[in-house]
């Protein structure tokens, strides 16, 4: 079985301006996302995700290279075929009802005439807006309209599901509700294609992530082998001045200040001179502990 | 199919909301309405002064309501983003362009038979008889508006809503006297050079004047069936095209 999505040295350079100035918004993207896993798409604002997202939908046609989805060239009509695509801000005829938007989305994703309602109303159910089936677009709020999105991407039964931004405009409920569709789909056999900014969530459901800055690929594979190895050492300790502040900046050491505490961020290496002038200083230690870089980190850090 | 109407669904269900829509179906309906008065002043001849005034009204009530609709369908959908989920599905870029062409001309429709209707309770009530020749004048100016929405489709694929609402426009107004003006032109040009260019404007704008049966409506002529049918062909084979023509531009686009 060929791979749900696949990338070859993928490249879009747009032409800006009357001078017709080239940008290159994607350069030389290889990527590769094996069936039924959910696969993280990161990066900063115009890293090159939303143009990956329209390059493989056929949105826009690459300047060289190319990708397959299953297989099929992204051209083909056999290829969208298998995707539910949710668009970052989903937009839809606000005159619409939910069921109407699902039911138009099932006859264009080919769903069998007899199975349409039904299957649009299981997945508004799914997608947690049982109560408004029939409620049209216009009365709906930010994050109700996102998952009519969702239940939309998800209404022709695709074997891929492309998401920028599933989580946008959802209240911490619905994060956690979409959290749990997402894995369920994905054990359902689904292959997960995930463009995000809420770095906790990738970290907790994708099993593979790409990081994306300026167009370049900078790092892809596992959360765990994108996070960098080495781990620090955090110090609680109490509020400090401005002079302590001073005193500990030449160590080279990460504060944070917080109303109740102060937490410092230190390479383990150095543990020893900062509790020396921890001490000489008359600073308490609440609490030491050891981490882990967090894939938040190690974005700031890749991307930033 | 199932795809392409499915579009046109739901771009008549977005057209019939329009307030464009609505103004210029209720301009037209007033004045055809007014025309009764108009045509009370001039006894003898205001069964055909209503006729015209009328017919009139539908011809250039239906081109302006296919020009408003057709030109701003695509750009809107492709502004405000609706278009990203339909054609992230297995929908061809020329299933989406036909789907909205036919939208907007079952919306166009609609305003156009509710006019003819209207006109066809006055001409009733004046003439205390219906008048036969009237759905198949309504019927070849349905095909002009065919015509007309499918040039405002087509160049709405490459130009912003206002240019293309422009652009047809001018093909509308052009092609209404192509055969008296450019056909006059082509017969005074003394140079060859110019001439060429004559005929190649005459022959690329539609003769919108050949689906106009208001004079064989007002002067109750006959009209040869192998001249409809002709036209009718005619009309066909030119809003098939260009719509070819658009929908071979739209697949290249990117949005």
């Amino acid at each position: 079985m060929s791979q749900p999505l696949l990338t070859e040295n993928l490249t879009k350079t747009y032409q800006l301006g009357k001078k017709k100035l080239p940008k290159t918004a994607l350069d030389s993207l290889n990527i590769e996302v094996p069936e039924g896993i959910i696969f993280g798409f990161l990066g900063p604002n115009g890293a090159g995700k939303t143009t990956t997202i329209k390059l493989m939908l056929d949105f826009v046609q690459p300047t060289s290279g190319s990708a397959t989805i299953f297989g099929h060239p992204t051209t083909a009509s056999s290829a969208r075929s298998l995707i539910g695509y949710l668009p970052e801000q989903p937009y839809f005829h606000k005159f619409l009802k939910p069921i109407e938007v699902l039911s138009m989305h099932a006859v264009l994703a080919g769903v069998d005439r007899r199975e349409i309602r039904k299957r649009a109303i299981s997945c508004l159910e799914r997608a947690g807006l049982s109560d408004y089936i029939e409620t049209p677009i216009a009365k709906l709020s930010k994050g109700l309209t996102q998952r009519v999105g969702i239940a939309q991407a998800i209404v022709g039964d695709p074997k891929l599901l492309i998401l920028d931004e599933p989580a946008s405009g959802l209240d911490p409920i619905g994060r956690h509700q979409m959290r749990d569709l997402l894995l369920d789909l994905k054990n359902e056999g689904k292959t997960i294609f995930l463009s995000s900014h809420l770095l906790s969530e990738v970290e907790s459901i994708c099993d593979k992530v790409a990081v994306l800055k300026k167009g370049k690929m900078v790092a892809m594979g596992a959360p765990d082998s994108v996070r960098s190895s080495s781990s620090h050492v955090v110090i609680h300790t109490s509020p400090i001045d401005q002079d302590m502040l001073e005193r500990l900046r030449f160590l080279n050491v990460s504060i944070n200040r917080q109303s109740d505490c102060t937490v410092l961020t230190i390479d383990p290496k150095a543990i020893y001179e900062v509790m020396r002038a921890m001490e000489e200083i008359h600073l308490p230690v609440y609490k030491i502990d050891t981490q882990r870089e967090s894939l938040e980190e190690a974005f700031l850090r890749l991307a930033a | 199919m199932t795809k392409i109407w499915t579009i046109a669904k739901m771009s008549l269900l977005e057209n019939s909301r329009k307030q464009v829509f609505h103004v210029l179906c209720l301009l037209m309906l007033t004045v055809i309405a007014g025309s009764v008065l108009l045509s009370i002043f001039t006894d003898g001849t205001k069964l055909k002064i209503l006729k015209d005034l009328c017919m009139t009204c539908i011809l250039f009530g239906g081109a302006v309501l296919a020009i408003a609709l057709g030109s701003t369908g695509i750009p809107n959908d492709v502004e405000q983003r609706t278009l990203y989920p339909i054609i992230a599905r297995p929908v061809g870029r020329a299933q989406y362009v036909v789907g909205k062409f036919l939208g907007t001309l079952l919306t166009v429709s609609m305003g156009v038979l509710v006019m003819a209707t209207v006109f066809g309770v006055l001409v009733y009530s004046f003439q205390h008889g219906f008048d036969k020749f009237l759905p198949l004048a309504t019927l070849f100016a349905l095909m002009e508006v065919a015509v007309i929405a499918a040039l405002a489709t087509a160049i709405s694929t490459i130009a912003t809503p206002a240019v293309s609402a422009v652009v047809t426009f001018l093909v509308y107004i052009c092609g209404t006297i192509k055969i008296g003006y450019f056909g006059g032109l082509i017969e005074q040009a003394t140079s060859g050079a110019a001439k060429a260019v004559y005929s190649v404007v005459y022959h690329a704008l539609p003769n919108l004047e050949c689906f106009n049966l208001k004079t064989a409506l007002v002067h109750s002529d006959k009209v040869p069936i192998a001249y409809l049918v002709q036209v009718a062909l005619y009309g066909l084979c030119y809003a098939a095209f260009v719509l070819f023509l658009g929908s071979l531009n739209f697949a290249r686009k990117e949005v």
